[in-house]
């Protein structure tokens, strides 16, 4: 494990808003590295800061500070066309595939936009990189190729977003919710497209989502958020059957089984996350856990390794793992 | 099915959209009985009609541009075709309903304790003070901390999973004997949805309400309903107990559903089987089985002659099908049948 290569370093990123005099910290200093070639998913409620990472990773939105390194260059203090053309390393799909798209644009001209405007191929070439784009993402592109984006349904239009973000050849694909918006029959089509492209063109992916049962489906690890801050990160199956934060215990919880025989979640987590304006001192999952104590209130905790690949930020962590095994 | 009188009776429910491009058959002949005390999971895709068919239900379909043929009776009062009059007396005290987005479904100018007031006043005559007193006992009930003071507050000043709260309590003002959930907690993050759902079981059996549960998710009405309907392109295609849908169902598109769900019991990357294609234009239905031309199944006969809802053998499980699945025990036995 130790061998992989790191495609994203990121170190103690904070991501502020300020709005009306208040600042809000959405991310509130997060570690974490993305090896090349993994799916890693990033989970958490909404407002715990898993798409404003995945923006800030883009520099959709500024960092406040900290350092964002991709394959060691540093992303974060990268400007003009230096920060556009390492954009075209790393690709973002989002939630909405309806709005994603021009409406009154031609899906070739769509899914051709990025290497227009690098001016990267033209003629026969580009047609046959888009076609092929097409053809790779189930759009038949002689059937398809020149109808409008709004002739298209979400799934499709979902396609068409991919085939767009391939163009330039990425190493990486940052996925917002991009199948929270569609039918289950069709988030399969879409999961299991991804999975064929991911090996096809080597890609990495940073795959964030609320939904924990998609998030496992296609991760190799995952990591937990919880207001700002990174609770748990570990191998996706590991940390599923063994969560060693509180929260990820209860978020597992939550999740609904579609099977009649499943046990009922028994204890739920009650209250609602407190507010990013201003959030508790030390643990700030503390005010909803049930194991806090004196300690998680002053201490902020820090990341700690448990088994390799399997790091937790908790004071009381659930499992701890025999160093033989 | 029992002795008892149903709550709910629908016959041949079909609610047509008449549009520019033609008749859109958005619910396309529903029959079903709702007995009290009972919780039904109706489940589909979008486009399936199911939000159509609680919409239809509770009378709230516009006079203009839509057609409700059949007949749904609650509690022995014809819905379909009565006046806005007739429905106003049935509606929060017989049936209340819950909508799908609890950030439009309250007024976002008027305080929540007024909206909680309104239907207290108006359908059960209180007084302003005794139904403020009321209002504030139902904010507490449906669990929302410090209820004197979220009494004066606005839906802005409130999250989501509250918000949520705020339009049961309005539901249940009234007590009424059947509540129509149409997604009520999708679009709520999983911990609130989980408190959400556990409030309306407990509601449900507290205060002895009948519920239609309408959603795309099948985790939500696995543990939490007595039976399941299955909605595809307007029309049932299979129901049956919440286990007999689960385990023993015989509709390809039901087996394709749970199949195409990601399961947080399944190990990563494990490959779903996802249902080719897309469903159906409602525009452009053909005379077989909607679901025919994605059914890996189909046959001939499926794609010209609609099949109709018949018994599986046991009378609570229905489903329309010309080539059902073989019953489990059968199943995991080898197609060649090397049965033991």
């Amino acid at each position: 494990m130790p061998d992989r290569t790191k495609l994203i370093e990121i170190q103690d990123l904070h991501v502020n808003f300020k709005k009306g005099g208040h600042t809000v910290s959405a991310v509130a200093g997060i570690t974490f590295d993305v090896y090349e070639g993994e799916t890693l998913g990033l989970v958490g409620e909404s407002g715990c800061g898993k798409s404003t990472t995945g923006r800030a990773l883009m520099r959709i939105v500024e960092p406040t500070s900290g350092s964002i390194m991709l394959s060691g260059e540093s992303l974060s203090t990268m400007k003009g066309r230096a920060l556009r053309k390492a954009r075209t390393k790393m690709q973002m799909i989002f939630q909405d595939p309806i709005s994603s798209l021009n409406p009154r644009r031609r899906v070739r001209d769509i899914v051709a936009e990025p290497i227009d405007c690098w001016q990267s191929s033209k003629g026969d070439e580009r047609t046959k990189i888009v076609d092929d784009l097409l053809h790779k993402v189930g759009i038949d592109p002689q059937v398809y190729g020149n109808r409008f984006a709004r002739q298209f349904s979400g799934g499709q239009c979902q396609r068409i977003s991919i085939a767009r973000s391939l163009a330039m050849r990425p190493k990486m694909l940052i996925c917002d919710e991009m199948v929270s918006a569609l039918d289950v029959s069709i988030q399969a089509q879409i999961l299991n497209l991804l999975e064929d492209l991911k090996t096809e063109y080597g890609l990495t992916l940073l795959f964030i989502a609320h939904d924990l049962a998609v998030v496992k489906n296609i991760s190799d690890r995952v990591a937990v958020m919880y207001l700002g801050k990174l609770c748990e990160i570990g191998p996706a199956d590991l940390l599923y059957a063994e969560p060693a934060h509180p929260y990820t215990k209860f978020l597992l919880g939550a999740a609904l089984a579609a099977d009649p025989n499943a046990a009922r979640p028994d204890d739920i987590l009650g209250g609602e996350p407190p507010s990013p304006l201003n959030p508790p001192s030390g643990c700030r999952f503390r005010t909803r856990c049930p194991h806090a104590t004196e300690k998680c209130a002053n201490e902020e905790p820090q990341m700690q390794t448990f088994s390799p690949g399997h790091a937790v930020a908790c004071h009381y962590p659930l499992v701890i793992h025999s160093k033989s095994a | 099915m029992s002795d008892s009188a149903p709550l709910l009776s629908v016959k041949n429910l079909a609610t047509t959209f008449e549009t520019a491009r033609g008749e859109v058959p958005a619910v396309g002949g529903v029959t079903f009985d709702l007995l009290a005390d009972e919780t039904v999971g109706i489940v589909g895709e979008s486009g399936s009609g199911k939000t159509v068919l609680a919409r239809s239900i509770m009378g709230l379909q516009p006079r203009t541009n839509v057609r409700v043929e059949g007949s749904v009776q609650l509690g022995g009062t014809e819905i379909v075709g009565a006046s806005e009059v007739e429905l106003r007396k049935l509606w929060a005290v017989d049936v209340a309903m819950i909508f799908q987005d609890p950030m439009t479904s309250l007024n976002p100018l008027i305080r929540i304790g007024k909206q909680i007031d309104e239907t207290l006043r108006l359908r059960l005559g209180l007084n302003k003070a005794d139904a403020k007193k009321r209002a504030i006992e139902l904010l507490d009930l449906v669990g929302i901390p410090s209820p004197n003071e979220r009494y004066m507050a606005y839906p802005a000043q409130l999250s989501g999973g509250m918000r949520q709260r705020v339009v049961i309590a309005i539901a249940l003002a009234c007590s009424p004997k059947l509540l129509l959930a149409d997604e009520p907690t999708t679009g709520l993050d999983v911990t609130i949805q989980a408190q959400i759902l556990n409030l309306l079981d407990q509601l449900k059996s507290d205060l002895h309400m009948s519920m239609v549960l309408v959603t795309h998710d099948l985790g939500v009405v696995a543990t939490r309903t007595d039976r399941i309907i299955v909605m595809y392109a307007g029309r049932i295609v299979e129901t049956g107990t919440t286990k007999e849908v689960f385990a023993q169902h015989r509709m390809p598109y039901t087996e394709a559903l749970l199949a195409s769900t990601p399961k947080v019991s399944d190990a990563s990357h494990t490959r779903l089987n996802a249902i080719p294609g897309r469903p159906p234009d409602l525009l452009q239905l053909s005379k077989g089985c909607s679901f025919a031309p994605r059914c890996q199944y189909a046959t001939e006969r499926c794609h010209n002659e609609r099949p109709e809802l018949e018994s599986s053998g046991s009378p609570s499980h229905l489903f329309a099908c010309w080539n059902p699945l073989p019953l489990p025990t059968n199943r995991t036995a080898s197609p060649a049948g090397s049965e033991a």
